[in-house]
């Protein structure tokens, strides 16, 4: 208790030092006082009185000085002192003071950004109570696919009737749900949920009551349906109205009941996900009409599945546990003898994970590419940490002179590299401070980079405590990098030499010297490295989007109808689609206009077996298009004809194979006009051969596709998407198409419309990312290098001018002073870009598995990157080298 | 300044002071240093300034406190005087003292 009261004591102390002094120097005179009375009263005279206190006391001076440094602290102080010398330093260079502030906030700014974003999708746990006794179910099966998370509907409800060692276990699937307002139906992000979900989750209502097992029945409870809103549901469509609960909302058409509000902080088991409207999973086939997940048993994989340990159940428990029941469960869920059998050979059991953090799809596509991307970070921060203890350094060794004097005149070692570390914490400290202020900005910017403009996945990267210990640490971490070697190497060595030589310095092979290079040449080579990465990265993205795409992305916009819940089927839905065909041809700007089933490049996919006579059967890849697809999407048809609106049910089936295909049914024959026969033994006619085209992911090489007419389609409510073709702008083309759906028909909501270029761009996102993220990084990273040959080039140049005017005047030749300083740099440069040159060539092989058709070893882009490091380094050189030569010999010698 | 010689000092000097304090009552610096230098009589040679980092310190511990007054003689000084912590330190510190001198007392013993 005693030290507090100190301390307290003590910081009262440095907020009133001028009283304070005061006072002392009011006590000391009494006491001096009182004692000449005393002295005077024993008959000394006034001068032996004053002279005999004064002894008595000892050193007055030495008094104030101990009560000063023991009323306070002494070190606080002291800081202080250093600080607004630091200060007064920075502001002295403002060049040097903004290039260190803005490399180092780039660092730490890139840093804390990804790294939020890290930790937004991969560390932060559900915002629920006790998330560690979360699980996560998957099922390992023996199959190709190393991960099984999708779950089917009779799997999951034998293993929620089960309470062996889960409390609770629960399901649930992300949605998007037709909702009824005033002017139509809206698309609402939705989630379905088990009966335990809620109570698994453990968070309570903000209203009302959440879903229980009882809603989650065919029907619902004796009630009727019910769902529960989040609170920007409540916010956005019932303005906070406090008698929410009890009111009903219609969804798919179907009246619901709202029974709860769920707190704003709640958004489920999946961390990407904000589902505004949680409704029961039973209710699925009212919600996803036409589909029934529920129905169609073990032929849907659909919900995901969690589970909440129960208390003192650990995780290894659970997972003996689940190996016992799986194989009952499996004959309990399928009726199917073969699913049975072929799940059995497989070894088919459960298997929980720990499921904190919840489920997130997207974790699986995007952990490396930003694990790759925290590695490039890293890089920069530590370039920007090379290049400032460089600049230090080198800045160090011109105040040699200062530091010596003030070693000389009795300062200690310590306090000196104290005071030059003050000045290198002040740099970071303000760094990275400025890199966390952007940080937030920037990770949200990447955040939409990869999830695309109109996302259907969110991601929360404010930022946390554990942010704040990663920026706290690295900020440390870079102060100590920056500030030590450099603080460590301006004061060590000879007092005496040092002085003799503050203005005459040996010209080479100072041991200073030597370490600015290493520092330097490290740069180069981890410059190097960054730009060849991002060479590799951009030419990969670049060829990405130039090869083979097969049809023609730009001025392509794609408008999506969702027809599932409206009334018409068949051909009476098809007349609806004519008449939005021919009046989206009429609109300004318009060229071409078609309908498709599948988006081709949005990861989405239909697939089905096709067989041929006398040649077996083949799973090809499927689309259902209207006439003139391959003239909008500017395809070329090979051979035959296109669609036309004949082609109906009544006219005979048709379908048009591309050249993949055709080649697989009929190698090295004319497809046209045979005949390819589908599961169900109807035969199609091959009218047409186009050229190929990417189906599901720009990755993926050209895949065989069958494309049949939209009129033929067997789906009774086909939800198709316009294709549109368009020359010049078309800012009126989503106004029109919602005012034309709005009128065709009235109970779909608003159509979505979207450019194919960022169909493209979303589906390479992560590459996209990448790449960008890559270049902007390595022209950082060139820029800072150059700043650091520049900077301490010209620091040295400067030291040498006197021994640079004696050359001259001994006749040496301005050339010949311009290639003795370029010099210096060459061979950093040099021996930074090979060691740069063996780290990228190890470093690439980590990017090879984000490459797509290009080498890691890619001579045009390791050519390329080692050219722009050798302009910018001669560029960064020749300034300091030309200003040499500039250098008047008879002043540089005067100022001897 | 050897320290480790000021350390042993400074514990004797605390004491010293608070028991001046104890039996005076609230007293100002040069009251304090006068009447250590009387009872220790010629055995003790002390510089008048050290009280006041000793006072300073104990004035930190809030053992003592204080406030300015008027002298005998009418000069305005810094009175000094003990807290209630400082009365129950008194013990405890006499205590210590007494254990430490015991202590030298044997060392310094002649050995029979």
């Amino acid at each position: 208790m005693g030290w507090i009261r100190v301390l307290f004591n003590r910081c009262a102390t440095l907020f009133r030092k001028k009283k304070l002094d005061a006072d002392l120097d009011d006590e000391l005179s009494a006491h001096l006082d009182l004692a000449v009375l005393e002295n005077l009263q024993r008959g000394m005279s006034q001068r032996e009185a004053r002279t005999a206190a004064l002894r008595a006391f000892g050193g007055v001076t030495q008094t104030r000085e101990t009560d000063r440094v023991q009323r306070g602290f002494p070190l606080i102080e002291q800081f202080g002192r250093d600080l607004r010398f630091a200060i007064r330093q920075l502001i002295k260079s403002p060049g040097f003071t903004m290039v260190a502030l803005l490399t180092l906030a780039l660092g730490v700014g890139a840093n804390t950004a990804v790294f939020s974003l890290i930790n937004g999708l991969l560390l932060r746990p559900l915002p629920v109570p006790h998330a560690e006794q979360l699980a996560m179910l998957r099922y390992e099966d023996g199959g190709a696919d190393p991960i099984n998370w999708a779950f089917c509907t009779p799997f999951f409800r034998s293993l929620e009737n089960r309470h062996d060692v889960f409390s609770e276990v629960f399901a649930y699937n992300g949605d998007t749900l037709q909702v009824r307002d005033q002017a139509g139906n809206e698309n609402v992000p939705g989630m379905l949920v088990s009966g335990q979900f809620f109570q698994a989750l453990q968070t309570p209502p903000l209203r009302g009551r959440y879903l229980t097992p009882m809603d989650d029945q065919k029907g619902g409870s004796p009630a009727g349906l019910a769902v529960v809103i989040s609170e920007d549901f409540w916010n956005n469509w019932f303005n906070r109205a406090p008698d929410v609960v009890g009111r009903k909302i219609v969804i798919a058409n179907t009246p619901f009941t709202i029974v709860g509000v769920m707190p704003k902080r709640f958004i489920g088991a999946d961390v990407t996900q904000r589902p505004e409207i949680y409704a029961p999973l039973s209710a699925d086939p009212i919600i996803d009409a036409p589909r029934n997940h529920i129905d169609a048993g073990i032929t849907a994989w659909w919900i995901t599945v969690g589970a909440r340990l129960k208390p003192g159940v650990t995780m290894e428990q659970a997972n003996a546990e689940l190996l016992t029941v799986s194989n009952p469960i499996l004959h309990e869920a399928a009726d199917d003898p073969s699913f049975i059998a072929e799940k059995e050979r497989g070894h088919f059991h459960f298997v929980a994970d720990p499921g904190s953090r919840g489920f997130a799809y997207v974790r699986f596509l995007f952990r490396e590419p930003l694990l790759a991307m925290f590695a490039m970070c890293a890089g920069i921060l530590l370039l920007a940490c090379l290049n400032l203890a460089s600049l230090l350094t080198a800045r160090g060794a011109a105040r040699e002179r200062e530091l010596a004097t003030r070693l000389a005149m009795g300062a200690t070692r310590h306090r000196l590299v104290q005071q030059l570390l003050t000045e290198s914490l002040l740099i970071g400290v303000m760094g990275s401070a400025t890199g966390v202020a952007a940080a937030p900005l920037v990770s949200r910017a990447l955040a939409a980079l990869l999830t695309g403009s109109n996302s259907e996945f969110q991601l929360d990267t404010s930022l946390d405590l554990r942010v704040f210990a990663f920026t706290t640490l690295i900020a440390i971490v870079s102060v100590l990098l920056i500030g030590l070697v450099p603080a460590l190497q301006a004061t060590a060595g000879n007092l005496n030499d040092h002085i003799k030589e503050g203005q005459h310095p040996k010209p080479a092979r100072h041991r200073r010297g030597v370490l600015v290079k290493v520092l330097l040449a490290s740069e180069v080579a981890l410059a190097l490295t960054l730009v060849v990465g991002a060479g590799l990265l951009a030419t990969s993205l670049e060829r990405l989007f130039h090869s083979g795409i097969g049809f023609d992305p730009n001025g392509l916009v794609n408008i999506k109808f969702m027809m599932d819940k409206q009334a018409l089927t068949g051909d009476a839905l098809m007349v609806v689609y004519r008449q939005l065909d021919e009046e989206l041809a009429h609109q300004p700007g318009v060229s071409a206009i078609s309908f498709e089933y599948i988006v081709p490049l949005s990861h989405r996919g239909w697939n089905a077996n096709y067989s041929v006579a006398g040649n077996g059967k083949f799973l090809i890849n499927m689309n259902a298009v209207a006439p003139a697809y391959f003239a909008t999407m500017r395809m070329p048809l090979l051979q035959g004809r296109d669609f036309s609106w004949n082609d109906t049910n009544a006219s005979g089936l048709k379908i048009i194979l591309n050249q993949s295909a055709a080649e697989l049914f009929f190698p090295g024959q004319n497809a046209v006009g045979r005949q390819v026969v589908n599961p169900r033994k109807m035969s199609y006619e091959v009218v047409a051969v186009v050229a190929d085209s990417k189906y599901r992911d720009l990755r993926a090489p050209a895949l065989p596709i069958g494309f049949v007419p939209i009129l033929q389609d067997e789906e009774a409510k086909p939800s198709l998407t316009a294709v549109v073709r368009t020359e010049g702008p078309h800012g009126s083309l989503a106004t029109a198409a919602r005012a034309l759906a709005a009128r065709l028909a009235p109970s779909i909501p608003a159509p979505v419309t979207t450019e194919m270029d960022d169909v493209m761009k979303k589906s390479v996102s992560a590459e996209r990312m990448m790449a960008l993220l890559s270049l902007f990084f390595a022209g950082c990273a060139l820029l800072v290098t150059a700043i650091g040959l520049y900077g301490t080039l010209a620091y040295a140049t400067a030291r040498r001018t006197s021994e640079i005017g004696i050359r001259m005047a001994l006749g040496a030749r301005r050339t010949g002073v311009v290639v003795m300083v370029f010099r210096e740099n060459v061979l950093v440069a040099a021996v930074g870009a090979g060691a740069g040159m063996i780290a990228a060539l190890l470093a690439s092989r980590a990017l090879a598995s984000f490459l797509y058709e290009t080498s890691p070893r890619d001579t045009s882009v390791l050519a390329g990157s080692v050219a722009a490091l050798a302009i910018i380094a001669s560029a960064a050189s020749i300034l300091p080298a030309l200003r040499a030569a500039r250098i008047d010999p008879m002043r540089a010698l005067r100022n001897e | 300044m050897p320290e480790n010689k000021s350390d042993v000092l400074q514990g004797t000097l605390d004491l010293m002071v608070l028991k001046t304090l104890e039996s005076m009552g609230s007293l100002h610096g040069y009251g304090i240093a006068r009447r250590i230098e009387q009872v220790s009589g010629d055995s003790l040679c002390l510089n008048q300034g050290t009280i006041y980092p000793a006072l300073l310190r104990l004035e930190q511990r809030a053992w003592v406190n204080s406030e300015w007054g008027i002298s005998e003689t009418g000069r305005r000084a810094k009175f000094y005087a003990l807290t209630r912590t400082g009365r129950k330190q008194i013990e405890q510190e006499t205590e210590n003292w007494e254990r430490i001198a015991a202590t030298m007392a044997r060392f310094l013993a002649p050995s029979n």
